[in-house]
Formats: structure tokens, C-alpha cells, sequence
């Protein structure tokens, strides 16, 4: 929910509560000042009364509009109190309810009992003037929030609109533009803006730095390899070696190889994610498949592993044809090397999934770790564990599903194709 | 064979040079751009080996003006640049030959010896050691002129040999020689066993001799008798 109608909302809420309470109160006070007007009007009156009755000095009962003076033979002490009651209204002939007021006054030592009435204004009345002023103040105050609502989301909130449009155009690996945010006079934007354009550009540059670190890293690795593979190799060609040196030799080299395979690997890794296997080739998928597999022939043949294949001719993909080739190349060197001898591999390919089921021994690791660097079923062993990375990764790029199954000692590596 | 191998890193630049040395071979060593550019107006070679990445220039400004003023000149590239486009680029304008670091000496060596005779060698392209000889135009091994049935494998297996007599290759040497990048060196060691095992049957069967020696389990040589 938007921003503005959320805030709109719970103001609308809120006022509704505030309202209603006002109401309450308001009602109450108006009531009090009414009564207390009443009985301040009763009280001069009884004043005037009071005076009257010490020029007049009644002796009988005196009736007048809404006042009863009557004459105590006994003196008593001074009261006043008022009660609620019902009175007939003379005009309006019949019963309403009235203030009555009545009270004991002691006039020149005698004592008389005065009595008056005054119409009261009607609580309903009151809170029917009231709910109609609130309703209509509500009203009014409703079609303002609607309206100053409006103005905020489209005129206020345009600055930070704008940034929101910006932002969705960076990227992190265009270096050359800048984003360009909107100029506004709001402080809060302003600082959001300054902040965004800081983070952005500290961000390009750290990736820069990091794309920089990892190129040069793997790359600045290649040439003492080759160095050491140099030296390596002169040591080996001197004729008066024994064999334990000649094995020592040679197992340094087999490190030295991994080293190799380790940082090309690596390298791989880091130029698919730079993007920089791009180009787009329609290619041949059944027959690159096909052609791979006549490049794993001889190893698939050397571990006597039964190949079983279903390839669906004419199947093309559009991918580059390196990354397709390190793709297959991962997936069968993976079915074999986790396989037993004598087992069995089974390659199918339709048009929307290619897969490969090998035999071979359970998995030793958690199969989501399965395509994370490093991770590998058996630890001490001699692969990498960067073959199904660099699988995920290609399949991350091109938006690939990849899913691996196992049951009953087939493990199954499944690759979605896009078309 | 004359080489001028153009090398910033001098511990690798004299590995090189020692094999070549040891090979029969004449191998100069420059530097730098300028370094070798002065070699090259000055002396004579038949093939430049040349790094890309020099600390004073590209080498493949210099690859150009090789290819512009001595067009006869095999050149070899070699880089720890693992870049593709490098890699075309340098094709294009010309390199006979693309060798990624690290790389095996004998590797470069055997590149570096097609290159020469591909380029320089008129007439008959071929290699022998004693009865036996290999015709690398048609890929045709005789052994006492009588015709070996070899498949690819056990004909680049022999090839490699032969290119580096007198030297010990190691089963890794061999396996990245024959499978390049798709295989996993550790598996295909068996691999070269089989191979060697075969080619050594066919050649003994044929009547030749045997003159694979295997070295102490790490790697085979060519017996120097």
C-alpha cells in the first residue's frame, strides 16, 4: 500500500477517534455551562425576588409565571436547593422538562419558601447540533486529507520518485555514467540523494577494486607457476637424479598442477561473472553434446563405464559457445570422476531439459552445498570442487534451472533449457 | 633453429633458454619492448617467442612490426594473459601459435619445432629416430618402411616423443599434451599408461625397438642409446 494513502488512512483513522471523544467532551462542557448559567439566572433571580419580597412583604401565596412565593408561619433556617422536573409550558402546552429552584429565604424575620421553574435546553437537542457540526467538520476535514494527500504524492514526493527511477537504472558494473538525481529544496531528499550518489559510486568502485583484485590475482598467479613448472622441469632433465628425488620432483609438480587448474578455475569463475563470455551463438546443443562426449570417450571407456545416451537431434541453444563448452565439459567430467568402475552413465537430452544420471557412492555432503566453491562429497579427494560452481554459475547467467536428485545410488544432474 | 625469446620474467626466460640450449637450439633472451626490438633490427631468427604483457609496450605492437618487416618470422605467443580475446587478436594479426602460462617446457618446445618446420622447413616434413620416422604431413609412422596403424592419440603420443628426444616426460606433460583442458590430469594417468602401452606393442609388433623407457613411475624418455 502506497505511502500516502497508508498515512491518509490512519489520520482519517485517528481524527475519527478524536472526534468522537471531542464530541463526548464537548457535549459535557456545553451541558455544564448551560447548567451553570441556569442556576446563575435562577440565583439573580431569587436576588430580585428576595428584594421584592422585602418591599412587598407578602402575607399569601404568590403565583406568578413560573415563581411561587409562599409565606412560612414558622422561621427556619436558610436553604436552597435546585431539582429537575417536569413543568407544563405555557406555550407550547405540554410537559417539559424544567430547573426548579427552591429555596427558603428569611425576609425582615419571617421566612418564605420561594419556588421558580426555568425551561431547560434539551441534552438531545445540544447533541444533535453537535453530531451535526462534527459530522460536517469530519466531512470537511476528510475531502482536506484527500486533497492535501494528492498534492504531497504528486508534487512533494516527485523528488523521491525520481530518485527511485534513477536508482533502478545503476548498475554496478557500468563505470562510465553517473546517476544523475533529481535537484530538490527538500532536506530529507537532499540528504537521501547525497547519500545515494556517495554509496553508489563507493560501491562501483569497490566492485571495480574487487573485479581488479581477482582478475590480477589469478592472473599474477599464472606467471610464477610458470616459473616454478620451469625450473621443475630443468631439475627433472638433469640425467644424474636418483629416484626418490625424481619423486619428490614430480609430486611437487602434481601440486604445482593443482595450483594451476585452482586459479584457472578461479579465473573462470570471476570472467563469467564479469560478463565476459557475451556473445549470443545459436548453437547446435545435440551435436555439441554429442561431440563432447567424443571427447570423454576414451576416459569413459578407460573406467569400463556404460554410456547410454538419448539425444534428440537439432536441439539449439542461444549461449557462447565457450561457456557451453565448459558447461558439458564440468557436468560429464563430474558424472565420471564420481562414478565406479564399471558403472553407468545415461545422458538424455529433449527440448526442454538435459540430463545425466551416473552411478556412483552416496553423497557424503548436503546436496544444496553441492554447488558451492570448495565443497566436495570426499574431501581428501583430487578434484577441485569448482566444476559444479562454475556449472551454477553459467547456469545463474543464463537463467537455467539446475537441479540435482539422487536415489538409490543414481544421482541425477538436470540442466533446464532455455529457448 | 634461432629463437629470440622475449621474456620480462628473467627466472622463466632462463628456464626456457636452458631447454632450448640443451636442444641444439640458438636462444637469445630480451627483456623489454625496446630490447628486443634492437635484437630483431639487428640479428636474424627464425622464431619469436613473445610475451604480451611487457613492462614497456605491448607485445603485440611488436607482433606487428615483425609481421610488417619480417614476414618469414614464426612467432609463438605466450601469455599469463588467459584472455580470449587476446588470444584472437593475437591470431589475427598473425601468431602461428597461442601458449597460455604456465605452460611445460617441452610443450613450447614441441609448438616451437612445428612452427619451424611448418614455416621454414621446405620439402619433406618429417621426424625419425633411427628406424623409425613419421611423416607429419600425412600423419604415416614407418618403422623399417612398413606402414603403422596408429590412432590419432598414439600418432601425437609419438610425435611429442620424438619432438623431445633425450628428455624425461612426465605422465602430466603427456596427458595435458594429448587431452589439453578437458581432462582431469589425476584420471588420465592411466590413460597414458594404455597408450604408451599400445604404441609400444604396435612398434616392437611391427619390428622396431623399444625405446620407451619409463622413469621411475613419474614419466617415460626415449632410451639414449
Amino acid at each position: 500500500m502506497n505511502l500516502i494513502i497508508r498515512v491518509t488512512l490512519l489520520f482519517v483513522f485517528v481524527s475519527l477517534i478524536v472526534f468522537l471523544i471531542g464530541g463526548v467532551i464537548s457535549f459535557r462542557v456545553m451541558m455544564r455551562e448551560v447548567n451553570n448559567e441556569q442556576r446563575h439566572f435562577l440565583n439573580e433571580r431569587l436576588d430580585r425576588v428576595t428584594r421584592m419580597i422585602e418591599r412587598r412583604k407578602p402575607e399569601d401565596t404568590l403565583r406568578m409565571n413560573k415563581l411561587v412565593i409562599v409565606p412560612l408561619n414558622d422561621l427556619m433556617n436558610e436553604r436552597k436547593s435546585f431539582r429537575d422536573t417536569l413543568v407544563i409550558h405555557t406555550q407550547l402546552e405540554r410537559l417539559e422538562p424544567h430547573l426548579k429552584l427552591d429555596a427558603i429565604k428569611n425576609v425582615a424575620g419571617r421566612s418564605y419558601q420561594v419556588v421558580m421553574y426555568d425551561v431547560i435546553i434539551e441534552p438531545d437537542d445540544i447533541r444533535d447540533g453537535l453530531e451535526e457540526s462534527l459530522v460536517k467538520m469530519y466531512l470537511i476535514l476528510l475531502g482536506a486529507v484527500i486533497v492535501v494527500g494528492f498534492i504531497v504524492s504528486t508534487y512533494m514526493l516527485r523528488p523521491f520518485n525520481q530518485t527511485l527511477q534513477a536508482i533502478k537504472k545503476f548498475s554496478i558494473k557500468d563505470q562510465e555514467s553517473k546517476i544523475l538525481f533529481p535537484k530538490t529544496g527538500i532536506a530529507e531528499f537532499k540528504r537521501l540523494n547525497l547519500f545515494l550518489e556517495e554509496m553508489t559510486e563507493k560501491v562501483k568502485s569497490d566492485y571495480q577494486s574487487l573485479k581488479e583484485f581477482s582478475e590480477n590475482a589469478s592472473h599474477e598467479l599464472q606467471t610464477p607457476i610458470a616459473i616454478i613448472q620451469g625450473k621443475l622441469e630443468v631439475l627433472l632433465d638433469l640425467n644424474k637424479l636418483d629416484e626418490d628425488q625424481v619423486n619428490q620432483i614430480s609430486s611437487a609438480q602434481h601440486t604445482l598442477n593443482r595450483l594451476k587448474n585452482l586459479s584457472t578455475s578461479l579465473s573462470i569463475l570471476t570472467r563469467i561473472e564479469n560478463k565476459e563470455f557475451d556473445k549470443v551463438l545459436a548453437l547446435d546443443f545435440s551435436s555439441e553434446v554429442e561431440k563432447m562426449l567424443g571427447e570423454f570417450k576414451e576416459l569413459i571407456e578407460l573406467k569400463s563405464i556404460t554410456l547410454t545416451t538419448e539425444i534428440e537431434p537439432g536441439i539449439s541453444v542461444e549461449m557462447d559457445d565457450v561457456l557451453c563448452e565448459l558447461l558439458l565439459t564440468n557436468l560429464i567430467n563430474n558424472a565420471i570422476r564420481h562414478n565406479w568402475e564399471n558403472g553407468t552413465i545415461h545422458i538424455s537430452l529433449t527440448n526442454d531439459e538435459l540430463e545425466i544420471t551416473n552411478s556412483g557412492p552416496d553423497l557424503e555432503i548436503d546436496p544444496e552445498e553441492l554447488f558451492h566453491r570448495f565443497k566436495k562429497s570426499n574431501q581428501s579427494s583430487a578434484s577441485l570442487g569448482l566444476g559444479l560452481a562454475i556449472v551454477q554459475k553459467i547456469c545463474d547467467l543464463y537463467a537455467c534451472r539446475l537441479e540435482y536428485s539422487q536415489s538409490d545410488k543414481q544421482h541425477s544432474m538436470k540442466v533446464g533449457l532455455n529457448h | 633453429m634461432k629463437l629470440l625469446l622475449v621474456e620480462d620474467q628473467v627466472e622463466l626466460a632462463s628456464s626456457i633458454q636452458n631447454y632450448f640450449l640443451k636442444e641444439g637450439d640458438v636462444c637469445e633472451y630480451a627483456n623489454s619492448f625496446s630490447a628486443a626490438s634492437q635484437k630483431l633490427h639487428g640479428y636474424q631468427y627464425d622464431i619469436l617467442i613473445l610475451d604480451i604483457m611487457l613492462p614497456d609496450g605491448n607485445g603485440l605492437e611488436l607482433l606487428e612490426a615483425v609481421k610488417q618487416n619480417w614476414p618469414q618470422m614464426g612467432v609463438i605467443i605466450i601469455s599469463a594473459k588467459n584472455a580470449l580475446d587476446d588470444k584472437l587478436k593475437g591470431l589475427d594479426l598473425g601468431a602461428d601459435d597461442y601458449l597460455p602460462k604456465p605452460f611445460h617446457l617441452a610443450e613450447l618446445n614441441a609448438r616451437t619445432k612445428a612452427v619451424f618446420r611448418r614455416r621454414l622447413q621446405k620439402g619433406e616434413n618429417s621426424l625419425s629416430l633411427n628406424e623409425i620416422k613419421i611423416n607429419l604431413d600425412t600423419h604415416e609412422v614407418l618403422v623399417y618402411d612398413q606402414l603403422l596403424d596408429l590412432t590419432r592419440k598414439e600418432f601425437e603420443l609419438l610425435h611429442y616423443f620424438l619432438v623431445n628426444q633425450r628428455r624425461l616426460l612426465t605422465k602430466q606433460a603427456i596427458a595435458e599434451h594429448l587431452w589439453g583442458d578437458y581432462m582431469d590430469t589425476a584420471d588420465s594417468f592411466d590413460f597414458v599408461y594404455q597408450h604408451i602401452k599400445n604404441l609400444r606393442k604396435k612398434i616392437v609388433k611391427a619390428g622396431g625397438n623399444d625405446y620407451l623407457e619409463t622413469v621411475y613411475g613419474v614419466g617415460y624418455k626415449i632410451k639414449s642409446s
